[in-house]
């Protein structure tokens, strides 16, 4: 026998053979062996059904046990053979999504003979462990916990209802959410929410009376605000996914002031339901170094679809402008949306499928999270085709007899979305956000369906801003202004164009004009005062802030503001207590920050001066003037190497700023970097050429290193700008005097 | 003595009510119609329908329609009807058919379903047994709202003693579970 010349290396292949067989014994039965709950159906059970079906879980009952499945042996046979169970609406192998749900064929075999050949328990040796749920946070106690304002009481029956539930985020600082847990109350009556991100608390203001008891309606429209923001992730809750917790590097964020808003759809269960729902967030310190963009695709102006009609077809596309990698997706239709496609055709003119749904259910909508990121290179179309059923074939049709249904929130209305979650890929590590594009093309797109869409003006403007592009940005504006004349917030955003593109006049108008028609435009005045501190007319400056504050006196910007004005009219401690007013609504409000920094360096506190703008510079490392102050507080520490680096990034920020040139040229000198200093001076004297003062300092500069004749042109050119210039004659004079007396 | 009824050693012909008492009469005198409707506390289809079912006792209830709650699965104890009424409201009389001789002779096979019988000398005809709408189809296969009522229809043709009409389509919800030998 092979036995007696087996070798030690042949033994431990043997073992590693045996050792598989019995990993894979489970599942390769021999073809009479029965079928047991403890070997073969309770793996499958623990792994497809319980998430749900637990004690106290969103199933309506437990399916943790042997009683509990041969209790629901009948329903779960034919809810598993129909495919209706486990919820699962994606074709396979039109997506590869992580979380698919979609049991194989091989179980439901097993769960089919399990029950017809009489549910055998077998030995409860093979049981695998049951897996455990508990009622606490699934990952531990999170940072911030949010609750609803009020309970509220489900109906007993009747229609679905569809509700909206605000919890506005009370923290001062702004934070990063790596993940979320929501937690409904009432799992049962809960079919799926939407977390939706407020950021102005536009909703809560539009229901101001009656917020706190939550508001009905299926769908929402919130105010995105004035800046480039746009939303990035689905925050999508559904029985089985307790946790949602974001890819690394890629949090979310949230700012004092913002609101969440619980989006959900519930079921009655046949008596009253107190539900009270609360949401556990949990931070991270690292700012998201990756930036997701949520796209949409929609077909809401092509839905008119007439009474019985079966087979009403809706498309949208959208050409890529940019690489990027789809990471999940969420398909939306109401009550008669039948068959829902999305995909996208390459450059090369493959088909490249996103998700196909044959039988969409609005009961099991979900966002489906790709398993690997799927790649779309630039030039890549994305395309939608929804099909709607409006006959009385369609048993969930919400109008009986049909009626012709267009687009709307409410559930006897229709929609057509498909919103996509894409990351730009492969793009240079300098260039521009390449979401502002994204955007761009969105909006144009939106355009092109509807060129008086508004909404689609104002954020392709945001767009052209964004980008740099201003005069695109101002005829955006204009467009808008055309078609919605006299709408103070496009006359805000317009301002802030026209500013940036160097028009303080016009600037001022549009402010203006937008504070005219509402006084209630905080925007508007924020940006005036701000505008006026530029333009050192510190006192219209404070007239604006303190406008602000006597409708808002918690504004944090306005106080800083304030604070920045009463500086700069030489009134220091008023501007203190501003600073400090600030500081305490907003720990981190950068121009507080600066502004106290800016007091303690001329109050000789140079190192509590670096704290703060230390600290400011953390909240917003974009600000060259805060970085210019820093390297202030730096040098007086003498701190000369901190001080240009701070004044390097300031000058990769704002290239043509002169100032910040000739502050580091002064750094440099002082250690000793003579030839670096000329070079920034000369920078500085390049795109500032009639400042005699940095003619004579480059004139200084080069005396030093030598270079006597550029220096003496250095001197001249400062009096020939200045001729009374002290300093450049006397320099001049030394310089003479030295070479003729060498 | 209510223990010993509640241990079951003794059931009505229909079985017994919540103190353990046997029903042995479904029928008033004088009554046109008795209802049963089969439920399950822990069916989630059943516990919808209870609304319904309480909407059409106060349609019927004094127009000489006597409605009960039928309980035939083995997991409704008292003790667990009672919670479960505590928490819904049942509103018509319970009975828990703990041999299910209500579930064989109203013919139902799930909860919900429902059943109607006309008095007939000391006996009880069977008219009607099945879904009480069409609101679910199957599972997943769900409608707004019915827009068909048998069940209410079928008790209204049989108050006028019209031929009542049968079920539209097969009842939708939780098999009820068979009794160990």
């Amino acid at each position: 026998m092979n036995v007696k010349r087996m070798t030690g290396a042949g033994a431990l292949g043997l073992l590693a053979l045996f050792v598989t067989v019995r990993v894979t014994n489970r599942h390769v039965r021999a073809a009479d062996a029965p079928v047991t709950y403890t070997q073969q159906v309770a793996p499958i059970l623990y792994k497809n059904c319980t998430t749900c079906h637990h004690p106290g879980g969103a199933g309506p009952f437990s399916l943790m046990t042997y009683a509990d499945a041969r209790r629901w042996a009948p329903q779960i046979l034919q809810v598993t053979q129909s495919r209706f169970m486990p919820p699962w609406l994606p074709e396979p192998g039109y997506g590869d999504f992580a979380d698919d749900r979609r049991l194989s064929d091989s179980d439901l075999a097993l769960i089919r003979q399990w029950i017809t050949t009489g549910m055998a328990q077998g030995d409860l040796a093979d049981a695998p462990a049951p897996p455990h749920y508990d009622a606490t946070w699934q990952l531990g106690p999170p940072d911030l916990i949010l609750k609803v304002a009020r309970p509220y009481t489900l109906v007993a029956y009747g229609t679905d209802v569809f509700r909206n539930f605000i919890l506005p985020y009370p923290l001062k600082q702004t934070h990063y959410v790596r993940a979320l847990e929501i937690r409904p109350g009432t799992p049962q009556i809960v079919h799926h929410a939407n977390l939706l991100i407020d950021r102005t608390a536009s909703f809560r203001h539009s229901h101001p009376n009656d917020w706190q008891d939550g508001v009905a309606g299926m769908e929402l429209e919130v105010d995105a605000g004035s800046t480039f923001d746009p939303d990035s992730h689905f925050l999508f809750w559904k029985p089985d996914t307790p946790v949602l917790t974001e890819p690394e590097g890629m949090p979310w964020r949230l700012d004092p002031g913002n609101d969440l808003i619980l989006n959900m759809h519930l079921k009655p269960s046949g008596k009253p339901e107190t539900m009270d729902a609360e949401i556990g967030l949990y931070f991270t310190d690292r700012p998201p170094d990756k930036h997701p963009m949520l796209l949409q695709l929609e077909g809401d102006e092509a839905l008119d679809i007439p009474a019985g009609a079966r087979n009403f077809v809706v498309q949208d596309e959208m050409k890529l402008p940019v690489d990027v990698d789809v990471l999940g997706i969420y398909p939306h239709a109401h009550y008669l949306g039948k068959d829902l496609q999305g995909y996208a055709i390459l450059p090369s003119g493959q088909k490249k499928w996103l998700i196909w749904i044959r039988n969409w259910d609005i009961d099991r909508q979900s966002v489906y999270r790709y398993r690997k990121p799927v790649f779309l290179p630039r030039g890549s179309v994305l395309h939608m085709r929804y099909t709607y059923d409006n006959s009385t074939d369609n048993i969930h049709n919400p109008n009986d007899p049909p009626i012709r249904v267009k687009a709307g929130n409410r559930s006897v209305d229709e929609m057509s979305h498909l919103w996509v979650q894409v990351l730009p890929v492969n793009q240079p590590p300098n260039g521009p956000d390449p979401r502002f594009l994204l955007e761009q093309t969105w909006m144009e797109h939106k355009l092109s369906k509807d060129p008086r869409d508004v909404i689609a003006l104002f954020n392709l403007a945001g767009a052209y801003m964004a980008q740099g592009d201003y005069q695109q940005a101002i005829a955006t504006y204009q467009r808008e202004e055309a078609v919605l004349p006299n709408d103070p917030r496009a006359l805000t955003a317009l301002g802030v164009a026209y500013e940036k593109a160097g028009d303080v006049q016009r600037a001022r108008e549009s402010y203006e004009k937008a504070i005219d028609l509402s006084g209630e435009q905080i925007d508007a005045r924020f940006n005036l005062g701000r505008l006026e501190l530029n333009h050192d007319d510190a006192a219209q400056a404070e007239t604006q802030f303190r406008a602000i504050l006597a409708q808002q006196p918690d504004d944090a910007g306005a106080h800083s503001g304030l604070g920045l004005a009463l500086l700069k009219e030489q009134e220091p401690e008023a501007a203190q207590a501003e600073f400090a007013r600030s500081l305490a609504l907003n720990p981190e409000d950068p121009s507080a920050l600066d502004g106290s920094a800016q007091l303690a360096i001329a109050s000789g506190q140079p190192a509590h001066a670096v704290d703060l703008l230390e600290s400011a510079i953390k909240q917003d490392g974009k600000d060259a003037e805060t970085r210019e102050h820093l390297a202030m507080g730096y040098a007086q520490l003498g701190r000369f190497g901190d001080a240009a680096a701070q004044l390097k990034a300031a000058a990769t920020l704002t290239p043509a700023d002169p100032t910040v040139h000739a502050l580091l040229s002064q750094v440099l000198t002082t250690t000793g970097q003579l030839n670096e200093a000329i070079l920034e001076q000369q920078k500085a004297l390049h795109l500032d050429e009639n400042d005699a003062d940095g003619w004579n300092n480059l004139g200084v500069l080069e005396a030093r290193a030598g270079k006597t004749s550029e220096a003496r042109e250095d001197f001249e050119h400062a009096l020939r700008l200045a001729p009374n210039h002290a300093e450049a004659r006397a320099n001049l004079a030394r310089l003479q005097a030295k070479a003729a007396n060498p | 003595m209510l223990s010993f009824w509640a241990a079951g050693a003794q059931t009505g012909r229909y079985g017994v009510d919540l103190r353990g008492m046997p029903v042995t009469e479904l029928a008033s005198p004088g009554t046109h119609a008795v209802v049963l409707f089969f439920a399950a506390s822990d069916c989630p289809i059943s516990n919808r329908y209870l609304p319904e079912m309480a909407r059409l006792q106060g349609e019927f209830g004094n127009r000489g329609v006597e409605f009960w709650q039928v309980y035939p699965n083995p997991g409704d104890t008292a003790s667990v009807v009672r919670q479960h009424n505590a928490q819904f409201g049942d509103s018509a009389r319970i009975v828990l058919d703990t041999q299910q001789s209500l579930v064989r002779m109203a013919h139902v096979t799930v909860t919900p379903e429902a059943a109607i019988f006309i008095p007939d000398g000391s006996s009880l005809r069977e008219v009607y047994h099945g879904r009480v709408d069409d609101r679910y189809l199957a599972f997943g296969s769900e409608r707004p709202r019915a827009q068909h009522h048998d069940l209410e229809d079928a008790i209204a043709a049989a108050l006028k003693n019209q031929p009542v009409p049968q079920p539209g389509g097969p009842p939708v919800g939780c098999a009820i579970v068979t009794l160990q030998p």
